[in-house]
């Protein structure tokens, strides 16, 4: 039980503690993959598809 | 009547629903028996009426159908358009509702003797009549509607559920009727637009958790591998209603068959609690859910891909991140720590960026269609709506500013910005979204009227022009007035001369609200007539008949 509990504070230590840089990072690799060359053809597809139904 | 061959039975769905609703028949009864106020015994009665017709309706539909409709027909699927259908034409119905009783409001603070002197029609019951009327029952019902038509589309497969989807319109439509009347007998838990009392609340988030999973399992079940953008939107607005309605709801009713009961939360986080809700309505109900209507409605009337995908996603995500931290910017110069505001205020003043950026995407998927503007008075419609997207999220950081706030708060300044984006952004993209989605739910070639869309247009936006310059001038004015010092440094002006100073404003106000009542009246016409008049589209987009 305490094992888990120093287990759980250690986690939630950490979120506390490196929320901002945790976020921005998740952020960041967000906005790569928005813009990753390799992604481009998926997303020109996507962005037809209210074009292309029925 | 011959029987049919093969043993009909009644599914999971349809024997839990006619359970519980008879448990809840029974349950509503006695609670109205036992009840401790009156309003809260017309509920338990309406409730027990409403339990009993549920099961009579499911009942009646299970002896009346054959099979269950089938997800797919001639290998195109078999779209779900009956709930939707019911969801679009409730929100006609409250949006005219919601307008006619703003009007009424708006003259009453013109002319005070239309309170009547009567508790039920005085302003304080009927402002969250208003609110609730317009935001959550036709603001609502356009989502609701929209995004159950947008995910089976884009996920290209029939509904989830079989019953489920008409548990949520129907059930979400019975809250909208607990809500606004409770509100004109005078239960409310005094919470800017979250007044309903416990058991309305409780209702809602049994609705709410039947929406998302309707909506999740419509989406996991998706025969298209991406997931579109306005997808993402209207889950976000799902699930983010979901949390802020459990968050700030939290209630100890003093009976559990009375109205009354007391918020969990005290002081200044209740305060907190209360605008972490209230703006993130703004921003998850209010901006997400229709941002996401933007992302369909538009592409498709115009007849062109979205501007930049790449934007949306960046686009949803920064809105995501940078919203829920905006609250506190309602609680400028109060109880509230100072770093608090000044975090409300700083993230407030980001969502700059990707608000335009939303704007910037929508506009510019016009590129290559700009002509249809000048042709297609529903595309201008959309189109307006973005730009008064704009408009007031330009507007709201600007305001969220602590010295800017310090002229504005509490003043008509705030009405009229939250009318730019209410009727503008809000109704207006409603308004495109309900002229696209009815010829296409009842199969019509297009609209009745062209020419009547135009007319509504105009009206409005000249509403809408007046409503907010009125309360601009009006709001500033009041700031100002409040103020003031004489060199002795006494105030100015006492309460209410800046009252009487407001006068002309509040009539041009009302005049503004009257015609963009007058103009969605010319929309339920128009609408009515495309149903019922309108020429039927000769090629069926959607598979009806039965497999040959």
């Amino acid at each position: 039980m305490k094992a888990i509990l120093t287990v759980h504070n250690i986690a939630s230590d950490l979120v506390t503690t490196f929320w901002t840089p945790i976020f921005v990072g998740i952020f960041i690799a967000i906005v790569s993959y928005a813009l990753w060359p390799r992604n481009k053809a998926v997303f020109d597809e996507a962005a037809k598809m209210p074009l292309r139904e029925e | 009547m011959t029987q049919s061959q093969t043993a009909k039975s009644m599914t999971h769905g349809e024997a839990g629903l006619v359970l519980v609703f008879s448990i809840s028949a029974f349950l509503c009864l006695f609670a109205a028996a036992n009840a401790q106020d009156a309003p809260f015994a017309f509920h338990a009665f309406l409730s027990s009426a409403a339990s009993l017709a549920a099961v009579i309706v499911i009942g009646n539909r299970y002896f009346a159908r054959t099979s269950l409709p089938p997800q797919e027909i001639n290998g195109r699927p078999n779209y779900n358009l009956g709930p939707i259908k019911f969801s679009a034409v409730m929100a006609v119905f409250w949006g005219i509702a919601g307008f006619a009783v703003g009007l009424l409001i708006a003259s009453q603070l013109a002319w005070p003797a239309l309170n009547l002197d009567l508790p039920w029609t005085s302003f304080g019951r009927l402002r969250p009549l208003h609110t609730s009327a317009v935001i959550f029952a036709f603001g609502g019902n356009v989502l609701i509607a929209t995004s159950f038509y947008v995910v089976q589309k884009t996920c290209r497969v029939r509904l989830a559920g079989d019953l489920a989807p008409w548990f949520v319109v129907v059930g979400y439509n019975f809250f909208i009727l607990v809500a606004g009347t409770g509100y004109l007998l005078g239960i409310t838990q005094s919470k800017e637009y979250a007044e309903p009392e416990w058991y309305a609340d409780l209702w809602l988030t049994i609705v709410w958790v039947v929406y998302l999973l309707v909506f999740l399992v419509t989406i996991i079940k998706r025969k298209e591998p991406h997931i579109f953008v306005a997808n993402w939107f209207y889950l976000a607005f799902i699930v983010t209603i979901a949390v802020l309605h459990l968050g700030n709801n939290p209630a100890l009713p003093v009976s559990v068959f009375g109205s009354k009961s007391y918020i969990a939360w005290g002081g200044v986080q209740d305060a907190m609690f209360q605008w972490w809700y209230g703006h993130n309505a703004v921003g998850f109900f209010l901006t997400a859910g229709f941002l996401a209507i933007m992302y369909y409605f538009i592409p498709k009337r115009a007849e062109r891909p979205i501007y930049s995908y790449r934007l949306s996603i960046i686009h949803f995500w920064a809105l995501i991140f940078l919203y829920i931290w905006a609250g506190p910017h309602h609680l400028h110069y109060t109880a509230l720590p100072d770093w608090a505001q000044t975090l409300g205020m700083t993230f407030s003043i980001m969502l700059w960026m990707p608000s335009w950026g939303g704007m910037i995407n929508g506009l510019m998927t016009l590129s290559g269609a700009w002509d249809k503007l000048r042709t297609d008075p529903v595309l201008r419609m959309l189109v307006v709506s973005v730009a008064f997207y704009g408009m007031s999220t330009f507007e709201g950081p600007m305001m969220s500013i602590k010295v800017v706030n310090s002229l504005s708060h509490y003043t008509d300044w705030t009405i009229g910005h939250v009318h730019s984006g209410a009727l503008g952004w809000v109704g207006f993209v409603s308004f495109g979204a309900l002229y696209c989605l009815v010829p296409w739910l009842w199969d019509r070639k297009g609209l009745y009227s062209l020419k009547l869309v135009n007319w509504h247009f105009w009206t409005a936006t000249i509403g809408i022009v007046l409503y907010i310059s009125a309360m601009w001038v009006s709001g500033i004015l009041q700031g100002l007035m409040w103020r003031a010092y004489t060199s002795l440094g006494f105030l100015e002006y006492s309460f209410i001369e800046t009252v009487e100073a407001m006068h002309p404003f509040y009539i041009i106000r009302a005049a503004g609200g009257a015609l963009f009542l007058i103009g969605s009246l010319i929309m339920a016409y128009n609408l009515w007539m495309t149903v019922h008049a309108g020429e039927a589209e000769v090629q069926s987009p959607v598979a009806l008949q039965p497999a040959e």
